[in-house]
């Protein structure tokens, strides 16, 4: 019993620490980087949402090409005469459609993607958290212990292997 | 011996613990195959459309405005001081190999449409305008060529590259729009639908 505590505690917090970092890790995913001060970074901000026409899968900010420069330039300019980083967004879909923009908008077809992540996180978040659960319960021994011949837990060929093995083994016993 | 022993299983719970596990294995194998079918149509929606042919969102929809300067400096045109014409808004660099092979196409349709009231410009982009007009005296071609600091107009066309031609009716809709050498058939097609509405 003490030992199967022993094992335990340290499990629980090893799992309690897990979750705790996960927890930041979202949270800190979630907010996305602090909201930029200078031009400078509001256009790297809005540029980075924005595929560069000329080149495959770069962004605006990272494209070096000409027509990317003057896009940071043009953002630049609406960014300074007071328009909102969606409006500028917004103005680029006008012209190039929504292939523009890096991320997918969130609704019809394109919400599977924004989804399925989130799906596939809380799914695996669950399995993790009951398997945690199945193994801090200690229940491990018992079933060794109680069915081993015929429990449940073996498929009918082990069983019967089991079963022989052990009656060789009593066999054995009274020589 | 455990109490808990063989002897005291009753036969059916065993059954049901067996049923109960083939039952959980159907499920995962369910869940596993629908989740691998659902991202196999989804992958094969995704394939099956061509990433480089993106349909304009412009088309059938108000032109964006310019008012632009002409290359050679002298005057400036504004797209909406031409509604009720037919106009083609051609985007071309000097640099651009294929806007030498549209040139032609260009120069005949502005001929043969110029007396029905149709507009051809030209706006060079991401061009020196020296370079520019050493292409243009050197192919000819007399509709009116814009210069596009900044390229502001071919990013609210959503230009890619050069060259590439749209049609504005006459209502200010962009209605054809050609990525790449423009052919000639097509481009004169939609003008005399359009001319023909007017």
């Amino acid at each position: 019993m003490s030992a199967r505590h022993g094992m335990r505690w340290p499990t629980a917090a090893l799992a309690g620490a897990v979750i705790v970092a996960g927890a930041a890790l979202a949270v800190v995913a979630a907010r996305g980087e602090p909201s930029p001060r200078t031009l400078e970074g509001r256009v790297h901000a809005v540029a980075s949402t924005l595929r560069c026409p000329v080149c495959q899968n770069l962004s605006v900010a990272d494209s070096p090409s000409l027509l990317a420069q003057q896009m940071r330039s043009t953002i630049a300019k609406e960014l300074q005469a007071g328009r909102s980083p969606d409006e500028i967004r917004g103005e680029f879909v006008a012209g190039y459609g929504e292939w523009i923009l890096l991320a997918p908008p969130k609704r019809g077809i394109d919400l599977v993607a924004w989804l399925i992540p989130i799906l596939l996180m809380a799914g695996g978040a669950a399995w993790a958290g009951l398997a945690v659960v199945r193994w801090t319960r200690g229940s491990v021994p018992a079933p060794i212990a109680s069915n081993a011949a015929t429990g449940p837990g073996l498929p009918p060929g082990d069983r019967v292997l089991l079963e022989r093995a052990i009656r060789s083994v009593s066999d054995e016993e009274p020589e | 011996m455990d109490p808990r022993g063989p002897a005291s299983h009753p036969s059916g719970l065993e059954a049901t613990g067996r049923w109960t596990r083939r039952r959980k294995r159907w499920v995962v194998l369910a869940g596993t195959l629908g989740g691998v079918a659902l991202l196999s149509v989804l992958l094969g929606f995704g394939l099956s459309r061509d990433p480089t042919l993106i349909r304009s969102p412009l088309l059938g929809r108000p032109a964006p405005d310019f008012s632009l300067r002409a290359l050679d400096g002298t005057d400036s045109i504004r797209l909406s001081d031409l509604r009720g014409q037919v106009v083609v808004i051609n985007f071309w660099a000097s640099w651009c190999a294929e806007c030498r092979v549209e040139h032609p196409v260009l120069a005949a349709t502005w001929d043969r449409y110029r007396e029905q009231g149709v507009v051809v410009l030209g706006i060079a982009f991401q061009d020196r305008p020296s370079a520019s007009r050493a292409y243009l005296s050197e192919l000819g071609g007399g509709w009116p060529q814009l210069s596009d600091p900044g390229e502001r107009t071919a990013l609210a066309y959503g230009v890619y590259g050069v060259p590439e031609t749209f049609v504005v009716a006459p209502d200010g809709r962009v209605m054809f729009k050609q990525v790449g050498a423009v052919n000639y058939g097509a481009l004169t097609d939609e003008i005399e639908r359009l001319v023909a509405t007017t």
